[in-house]
């Protein structure tokens, strides 16, 4: 079958809805994260503790969830059930809400 | 011409970033005109923006966590200190986010672009958002320098009336 005219599909793989699902939750972790840092000062010395620096730590803390989740999601094939559209729309919101998040937070708090 | 490894690592922060928010618009580009002949050529870019990013993140945080610390000192006595209670508060965090789309994209581009919509929408919105984040933290690091530029100036100019 020639690939320039086959069907279109509309279903992602289990990989690719796993680990963009994996992204969106990793990203307002990643706010979430920040925010406690920030109205919590002891939370710096514990990260900083793990990692030596407390920003180093944050970045592990969120590879290793965007990872891991990544894999479970793919694994497990959860993910793959959404709808295609609404994941993407998901990390849309999700990349939109924690950036607003981040910037808000540090403007006004 | 006297260029330090602080110098050198802070450039190279910002060239790896630039390069990789210009294969992000690459793969962009290469996304709205999928067929199978291009299908490589988008892989291909994806993997260079999430080097790219990943050599910024390395580059950045080395020089965050070694040279920061004295300019951040700078900035804040200097007139401009939301240039980092702000700029650089939201700039550190918003980059983890940056990077983490950018390793998403070669996952996501290893999908049939020309013949699954789907994956095409998301290819173009994570290609996409990775342009503009990425932008907004490139902007975010000029702010951050001028903040330091000004706290010198102004703090140079004190400085001769004492």
């Amino acid at each position: 079958m020639n690939p320039a005219t086959a069907p279109e599909s509309s279903k992602l793989t289990a990989a690719t809805s796993g680990f963009a699902l994996a992204a969106a939750i990793a990203a307002l972790f990643n706010t979430a994260l920040a925010w406690a840092r920030d109205a919590y000062a002891p939370l710096n010395g514990i990260m900083k503790s793990l990692a030596g620096n407390s920003w180093t730590a944050h970045c592990l803390a969120d590879l290793v969830l965007f990872a891991g989740l990544g894999f479970l999601f793919t694994k497990t094939r959860a993910a793959e059930k959404m709808d295609p559209n609404r994941l993407t729309g998901a990390l849309i919101g999700a990349v939109a809400i924690a950036a607003l998040g981040l910037a808000l937070w540090f403007a006004f708090v | 011409m006297n260029v330090s490894t602080s110098d050198a690592i802070l450039l190279a922060h910002a060239g790896f970033g630039v390069t990789g928010c210009l294969a992000a618009l690459w793969v962009f580009l290469e996304a709205l005109n999928a067929q199978p002949g291009n299908a490589a050529r988008a892989r291909a870019a994806a993997l260079v923006t999430a080097v790219s990013m990943a050599a910024a993140w390395i580059c950045g945080g080395y020089w965050y966590v070694h040279f920061y610390p004295a300019e951040k000192a700078l900035i804040l006595t200097g007139p401009w200190p939301f240039a980092h209670n702000l700029v650089m508060e939201t700039k550190e965090h918003l980059f983890l986010i940056t990077g983490m789309l950018a390793f998403l994209l070669p996952v996501v581009t290893r999908e049939k672009l020309y013949s699954n919509s789907a994956a095409r929408k998301l290819v173009l919105s994570v290609a996409a958002l990775i342009v503009i984040t990425g932008l907004a933290v490139e902007g975010a690091g000029a702010v951050i320098e001028h903040g330091a530029k000004v706290a010198l100036l102004r703090g140079g100019a004190r400085g001769d009336r004492q």
